[in-house]
């Protein structure tokens, strides 16, 4: 495989934006955020977990303050290249017996992270899990592909439109510095390009082949509700995961961390006992 | 105040309700999980919505699925994490099943606690911002889709045109591949002389792949000139079974293969691997198929200066070094010699004989006997002996690291292989060769030059050829 040279421990976590607060001592916890948002999401939930736990926080990058240079598109054309940077920030901290927490598409990133290098990972919860989002005979995907291409319209309307881009663009400024600026003022800021090539590979990959090789204890908590992932895809990915436990959330939508962070937080905690 | 202002502001289409019901935006107030709890008439009128229908649900149920898809990963994020959202784009499925773009500005109203209590949304008709935007986004991506082509050839060009080995080529190759189609790694197969394949550079695995089924994908590729495709771990399971498992154990997930040819030279092939499910899009395989162009243009021009500087260096009858190449590979002899402190021995042979098949049955019956005789010089040298075609009938054979016993031995093996019965002769014609051997010990500070060693084995063969001809005469300097 072709493999980047070792990037170093400073290099990892400010590629990352990694945060770690909580019991240093204590049993470690990664929150991952998923497609479209920062580590911002965990707001609410992560402070929970600060007593007794030592809470890591990141962004993928691409997202929130993560370093944009470091963006490389073959790496992160896979979710295995996420899956590669996970691994790095637990080898980075040295972190052992981790609860790996992933939201939405961050969900298989731990799931592929943990297959191929499963010696990091105490616990598995994956919130909203979707190895597959397109829909297929044999298979409860609920998107066709004219949906991702749609939302890579959204994507561009709303990143891309008149007054935030296109009048620089029109000046001549092609590199726009502006954006930089930007990324760091809003919440859940993302690089319009990488997020456009994100959905891409979010959306159109499928890693169902990945849950059979999951060997850590591994809880699916599945939203009511959810369109990005709905219960029957939920409850695939639970039976795909021998031993997986499932819990069904009374929280509707796809982001139970905003909004039941305190269901989220009590099943996270009824799982680690 | 004038008179017919403050008549205005009593008309009855002012009153607060009229203001709501008709504002020149859509307006709706939902609960902080958003569900619709109020809407206004513009909206109705807008989508078509009546709002006994849509009070109670979703305003999300209300959005295209992509809209959705929009809304979950991002919009609703934002409006909880910041509390509001403004000049959202999304589009909104009307009652009549048609699309209408808005945008959209939404306010979180707090209660006494900091918790929200609802959501009010203003909603404006983008149709023609929507309409004019995508425009110019379609032609931005055309712009940036054909610069960043042009871009990826230039770099590929510059890359390739620095090479100067097949090697070197393969490795340029492999890079820009990768990076010009996003490629988790890539890899250049080059076909051997036997048309076996060989990896020439990139992905180390892909040798395991071969033999799990892309051998023949490969071949494929080549003979039909077109690009192969995978595009996901079913379709190489359908093509060949277990490829996908090779695949997959390996972290990919699809593949190309691109033949490297021009119109009339095959070479072989660029592999990229995918680590996702990745369709054949056209962008794509027109540029794997014009870097495979450009690529294999520069390895035409590679062979042909490899074949021109083979000529230039060997003898055309014979395929033996010639007297050019012979002169170098001597001086560097010498010069290895010199710094090891072993012996280098060099062999000089003329044939006897030789001149009267020449005149007696003609110049290609001479040729086909000098081919013959190289072939055996070819067939008993050490493996790296270089034999030489000096001129006419002689040869040079370099030996390096052969002391005087040595040098005698694989003389002597010259000797007796080139009096073997000729097959293109009639067996009355027979040859031999008068050979003399020159043996050069080097001590420190010690320099010979090649012009002295060919000197003086030449004048040990005459020696052997004045002896009585068919004999080997060695002489140590």
């Amino acid at each position: 495989m072709t493999t980047s040279p070792p990037a170093s421990d400073l290099g990892v976590l400010r590629r990352n934006n990694v945060s770690v607060t909580g019991d240093a001592a204590a049993r470690p916890i990664v929150f991952a955020h998923g497609f479209g948002c920062s580590k911002e999401m965990w707001n609410v939930v992560a402070p929970q977990f600060e007593a007794d736990h030592r809470v890591v926080l990141f962004d993928a990058v691409g997202a929130g303050s993560s370093d944009l240079s470091a963006y490389d598109p073959a790496k992160y054309d896979s979710l295995h290249g996420y899956a590669d940077d996970l691994l790095e920030i637990l080898d980075t901290l040295d972190l052992r017996d981790v609860v790996f927490v992933g939201h939405s598409v961050a969900a298989m990133v731990g799931v592929l992270a943990a297959t191929h290098d499963p010696s990091r990972f105490g616990a598995l919860v994956l919130v909203g899990p979707s190895p597959r989002y397109v829909a297929e005979e044999g298979y409860p995907g609920t998107f066709q592909q004219a949906d991702i291409d749609g939302l890579l319209d959204a994507l561009d309307a709303n990143y891309l439109g008149w007054s935030a881009t296109m009048a620089p663009l029109i000046m001549g400024n092609l590199d726009r510095p502006e954006l930089g600026e930007k990324l760091t003022e809003s919440f859940c800021s993302v690089d319009p390009g990488i997020a456009r090539h994100f959905a891409r590979v979010t959306f159109l990959s499928d890693n169902r082949r990945d849950l059979a090789g999951v060997r850590t204890p591994t809880l699916v908590l599945q939203c009511s509700e959810d369109a990005i992932a709905p219960t029957p895809v939920g409850r695939y990915v639970h039976e795909q995961i021998a031993g997986s436990r499932f819990v069904q959330l009374s929280a509707t939508g796809h982001c139970p961390n905003l909004s039941a962070p305190d269901e989220l937080v009590e099943e996270i905690r009824a799982f680690l006992g | 105040m004038p008179p017919d202002i403050a008549g205005d502001l009593s008309r009855p289409d002012d009153t607060d309700t009229e203001l709501f019901e008709h504002a020149p935006c859509g307006y709706l107030t939902t609960t902080p999980d958003g569900i619709i709890t109020r809407v206004n008439r513009t909206f109705e009128k807008w989508t078509g919505h009546r709002r006994e229908a849509i009070v109670g649900t979703p305003f999300m149920d209300l959005l295209t699925t992509s809209g959705q898809l929009f809304h979950e990963t991002r919009y609703a994020m934002v409006l909880r994490l910041a509390g509001e959202v403004r000049e959202v784009a999304l589009n909104v499925e009307c009652a009549d099943g048609t699309e209408l773009p808005i945008l959209v500005n939404a306010i979180a109203v707090l209660g006494d606690d900091g918790e929200p209590v609802s959501i009010r949304t203003a909603v404006f008709d983008a149709t023609e911002r929507q309409d004019y935007e995508r425009q110019l986004l379609a032609a931005r991506r055309e712009a940036e889709a054909s610069e960043a082509r042009v871009r990826v050839l230039q770099d590929a060009t510059s890359a390739f045109g620095a090479a100067e080995s097949a090697a070197s080529l393969a490795l340029a190759l492999a890079e820009s591949a990768r990076v010009a189609l996003r490629a988790t790694t890539a890899a250049v197969l080059l076909a051997e002389p036997d048309g076996d394949l060989a990896l020439a550079a990139g992905e180390e695995e892909t040798p395991a792949l071969l033999d799990a089924g892309l051998r023949g994908l490969a071949h494929h590729a080549i003979e039909s000139g077109e690009i192969v495709a995978i595009t996901s771990l079913d379709q190489a399971r359908s093509i060949v079974p277990g490829l996908d498992d090779a695949l997959h154990e390996r972290r990919l997930a699809a593949l190309t293969i691109a033949p490297l040819r021009t119109s009339t030279e095959s070479f072989g092939v660029i592999l990229c691997f995918f680590g996702r499910d990745r369709a054949s899009d056209p962008e794509t395989r027109d540029m794997q198929a014009a870097l495979a162009r450009q690529a294999a243009q520069i390895l035409r021009r590679i062979r042909l200066q490899g074949e021109l500087e083979h000529r230039a260096l060997h003898d055309q009858l014979t395929g033996l070094a010639n007297r050019k190449l012979l002169g170098e590979r001597l001086e560097a002899s010498i010069a290895t010699a010199a710094r090891s402190g072993r012996p280098l021995s060099l062999v000089f042979l003329d044939l006897d004989g030789f001149k009267a098949i020449n005149d007696d049955l003609g110049h290609r019956v001479g040729d086909q006997v000098l081919v013959e005789v190289a072939g055996r010089l070819r067939s008993v040298a050490r493996g790296g002996d270089l034999p030489a075609r000096y001129g006419g009938d002689e040869f040079v054979v370099i030996c390096d690291d052969a002391d005087a016993s040595a040098g005698a031995v694989i003389a002597e093996r010259f000797r007796s292989e080139v009096r073997r019965p000729l097959t293109s002769v009639p067996a009355r014609y027979t040859i031999a060769a008068s050979i003399g051997v020159v043996t050069w010990v080097p001590r420190s500070g010690d320099a010979v030059s090649a012009d002295r060693l060919v000197r003086v084995a030449d004048e040990a063969m005459y020696s052997s050829k004045h002896g009585g001809r068919d004999r080997v005469t060695s002489v140590t300097l």
